[in-house]
């Protein structure tokens, strides 16, 4: 089977935008991949003029934000860096022998890849400030604060254009839909961790000034 | 479509098929509707909906109809999509063009569109067809003027194709139906995600998620044919298509033509929350029936109101409630939870069916004047030249009532009424309850004892009703006129019904003094609410001497009278003699001032020059009248003159 695999845009973002830049992204592809019954719920985006789509799957939206969670957390720990979050379809397959261990393979059918550059605000010195940043995103709003907001809408919006053409492109790689339960493909969603070759130098390199001993997985 | 043959169930394969691409046609349009249409949407209850029904498949049993789990997209209830889609079954696989209109217009003009605008566009019957159905209707209601423009162009299609050898490429999945079904799925899916993020969309969601009332609005037009784009619209816009899915003999296809150029429509046309607009808005429903009987004594027509009165002073839900069964739908801005009134509405195209329009006047009038244009309604005409100034008036102490959100205060209806009924003081028309200017314009005409023509009466009304306007302003600022806005519309109508016992004569000689400086009608006025504030129903405590001396010192200092003027109203206010009418056109000015306080601005002489002249007159038509000779009676008016 293929696997496609599509690199969205990278997209500059500043830390109080991540939550819901990245919600808006992982539901609309997930609402392109849960082809079960759904019931749409369009949610409008506080930051920008954008509305998305949720399946309205209190499950999948639960699962997404404590995703989101993890990743905020790497973020604030590794400022100023470029990220990628995957997500990623797969089928399982039983491995009959292995039946009783519960093993299970995983065939990967598709990859999505969010890219990220987090940019600190100018104003903002450590990491420290981000919660102040989120408390008072519109402190520093001059002209190019706000022409960068809408220079992200904009790109916001090419990344979700640039989804639909993707899903529209490739249709064929799609297993035939689960009749199962739940609505979506099996789906998982990786963050940056120690084990992702692309950051694992960033990481190490984190680990042994900071000393910290584990990264979010 | 060598596979499909093979098989042997062909039949059962190619029904299957035309009715996915059929419910693939009814889905789409579904989709586009729900998202453009304000009048079908329903956008703003699907969080409730969601919250009943959390649409995972397991859940979703019981509360999905069969339409819903076509493509698994569950959508709200689309009336419009459904309704229009019957149609299209009938003529199957032709193309179907959704053109997504936006209407702008002349800030009073909208009237027009809402009572027009459903029967263009809800039933686009794709049997008949003709041509340019549209347009001829359009025409036929002299909407020329409107400022259209197609915006969004969605064209759904099945392309059959004729030769079978071409479609290799697709062979693999084209006589699959499920992979037929889970392309259109994926199709859907993007379709769904696609309307959102196009400019329309910010038009439309603005159109029913905020409380203003915009100029302008979203329709929608379908149709098996696209007329074409002129050239320079052609320039703006762009396309997008959608990767058309194979079947075993054609493919699907969907693609969008949209303008990309209408951020600035919506900031542009948009009018913010005024108070007129809340007052048109959700006054309307009590000022209307009043608009449409204009002649309608206040005693009468008082009591309609009050049930009105009370649900506007509540809030807008329980204006929704309750209104309904009469009102439906006020604005667009609701209209998506009253989808199915809506409709219901727009299939009653009777422009004189007063109760359908009159939420439309809410919705669509940014001015009242705009009121006068558009209402057909033959109840309504004689009042063209007057309702304009009194309406918008009448609206503002009302203003601080459409945000109360306190219960009505229980004042009884028939209390102003009574009131009314004796009240035969000139006092200037009392006219601050919403509609009541215009019974109250009619009431000083009766006060001056004439039997003046209806036009008459509306001038003069409108007179009145245009100067008072800054009277009741100020009246505005009184404390008691904010408390009672504060409570409710019915409060404060009963305030102002109350001040008309506080008539000149009836006021206070201190009162009169310090105010003799101002013109009389502006006097009359604040008196009104001053006495009102003292206790109220002073009236019944004056004297009649007392009153009668206060009218003396306040005409005595009233500026100037108009000769001219006076001696139009004279002559219609005459009620004296038909001998002595010809000569009298001028004598009978100085009563009208006296009787007719309101005229009094445009009076260029005094009220005491006139009180003398009139003495003359009298004194005049006593000689007439005794000498009954008609030569005499020539000489006397040539000697006035």
């Amino acid at each position: 089977m293929n696997c496609e695999v599509c690199q969205l845009k990278e997209l500059e973002v500043e830390h109080f935008e991540i939550r819901e830049v990245l919600r808006c992204i992982l539901h609309t592809i997930m609402f392109h991949r849960a082809l079960g019954l759904v019931r749409p719920k369009d949610v409008d985006l506080q930051l920008f003029d954008i509305t998305y789509v949720q399946c309205g799957d209190v499950e999948l939206e639960k699962k997404i934000d404590e995703k989101i969670d993890q990743f905020l957390c790497w973020v604030e720990k590794h400022p100023n860096k470029k990220s990628q979050i995957c997500l990623s379809f797969y089928e399982v397959k039983n491995n009959k022998a292995m039946w009783f261990s519960n093993r299970v393979e995983r065939l990967y059918w598709e990859h999505w890849y969010i890219n990220f550059n987090v940019v600190q605000h100018p104003k903002a010195h450590s990491s420290k400030s981000h919660h102040s940043k989120v408390v008072d995103p519109g402190e520093n709003s001059s002209g190019g604060e706000s022409a960068r907001r809408t220079t992200l809408e904009a790109s916001l919006q090419d990344v979700l254009f640039q989804i639909i053409r993707f899903v529209n492109d490739k249709k064929d790689h799609i297993p035939s839909i689960p009749s199962r339960e739940g609505i979506s493909f099996p789906y998982d969603i990786t963050i940056p961790s120690s084990s992702d070759t692309t950051f694992g130098m960033d990481m190490i390199k984190r680990m042994l000034q900071t000393g910290h001993p584990t990264m979010l997985s | 479509m060598t596979m499909a043959l093979s098989h042997g169930n062909v039949h059962s394969d190619t029904a299957k098929k035309e009715q996915i691409i059929t419910e693939f046609f009814a889905k789409s349009l579904h989709i586009i509707l729900e998202s453009r249409s304000p009048f079908v949407s329903s956008r703003n209850y699907s969080g409730e909906q969601l919250a009943s029904s959390p649409s995972s498949s397991s859940s979703s049993s019981s509360s999905c109809r069969p339409r819903d789990k076509w493509f698994n997209l569950a959508l709200q209830e689309c009336p419009a999509a459904l309704e229009n889609i019957d149609f299209w079954r009938q003529s199957n696989l032709e193309p179907m063009v959704v053109d997504v209109i936006l209407i702008q217009q002349p800030i009073n003009s909208e009237l027009t569109y809402f009572s027009s605008k459903r029967d263009l566009f809800k039933h686009p019957s794709l049997k008949e067809r003709p041509p340019n159905y549209l347009n001829l209707e359009q025409e036929d209601f002299g909407l020329e003027k409107r400022n259209e423009k197609v915006i969004e162009r969605w064209v759904v299609q099945y392309e059959s194709q004729k030769s079978k050898g071409n479609s290799s490429g697709s062979k693999r999945s084209s006589g699959n139906l499920h992979t037929l079904y889970k392309k259109s799925i994926l199709l859907l899916r993007s379709l769904y995600v696609t309307v959102r993020l196009l400019p329309a969309y910010k038009l439309f969601r603005d159109l029913i998620s905020s409380g203003q009332i915009k100029t302008y609005t979203l329709a929608h037009r379908l149709n098996s044919f696209a007329e074409p784009f002129t050239r320079r619209e052609e320039a703006d816009i762009q396309r997008f298509g959608f990767t058309p899915v194979d079947s075993s003999c054609g493919r699907l296809c969907v693609s969008v033509s949209y303008f990309n150029l209408l951020s600035d429509v919506g900031s542009e046309t948009s009018t913010p929350i005024s108070p007129h607009f809340i007052l048109d808005y959700v006054g309307s429903p009590l000022a209307d029936p009043l608009k449409s009987f204009p002649s309608l004594p206040v005693s009468q027509s008082s009591p309609l109101y009050s049930p009105f009165l009370r649900r506007h002073s509540w809030s807008f839900d329980a204006y929704r409630a309750s209104l309904p069964s009469k009102f439906p739908s006020p604005s667009p801005t609701y209209s998506d939870s009253h989808a199915s009134i809506s409709k219901s509405r727009s299939q009653h195209p009777s422009p004189m069916s007063l109760p359908h329009h009159l939420p439309e006047t809410f919705q669509a009038v940014t001015k009242n004047r705009g009121f006068d244009e558009y209402w057909p309604s033959p109840a309504f005409s004689p009042s063209t030249s007057l309702s304009p100034p009194t309406y918008i008036p009448s609206s503002d102490p009302c203003k601080a009532l459409l945000r109360s959100e306190s219960a009505p205060l229980s004042v009884p209806p028939a209390k102003p009424l009574n009131t009314l009924g004796f009240t035969k003081k000139q006092c200037l028309p009392p006219s601050p309850p919403i509609k009541t200017t215009r019974p109250g314009s009619v009431k000083t005409d009766k006060n001056a004892g004439t039997s003046s023509s209806a036009a008459e009466k509306f001038s003069l009304g409108r007179d009145e009703s245009g100067r008072l306007s800054g009277v009741r302003i100020s009246s505005n600022s009184s404390p008691r006129i904010s408390i009672s806005g504060s409570s409710s519309r019915l409060s404060i109508q009963d305030d102002f019904d109350d001040s008309e016992f506080a008539c000149p004569f009836v006021v206070d000689e201190d009162d009169m003094i310090d105010r003799g400086g101002r013109p009389e009608s502006f006097d009359q006025k604040s008196h009104q609410n001053e006495s009102f504030e003292a206790g109220g129903l002073a009236p019944v405590r004056k004297s009649p001497d007392a009153a009668v001396g206060a009218l003396v010192l306040m005409l005595n200092k009233a500026p100037p009278l108009r000769q001219d003027f006076t001696g139009s109203i004279a002559s219609k206010t005459e009620c004296s003699s038909n001998t002595i009418q010809a000569s009298s056109l001028t004598a009978e000015g100085p009563r009208t001032t006296s009787s007719i306080t309101s005229s009094g601005l445009l009076m260029s002489k005094t009220t005491s020059d006139a009180l003398e002249e009139l003495r003359g007159y009298r004194e005049m038509k006593d000689l007439l009248l005794k000498q009954g000779s008609r030569s005499h009676m020539l000489d006397r008016s040539a000697a006035d003159d």
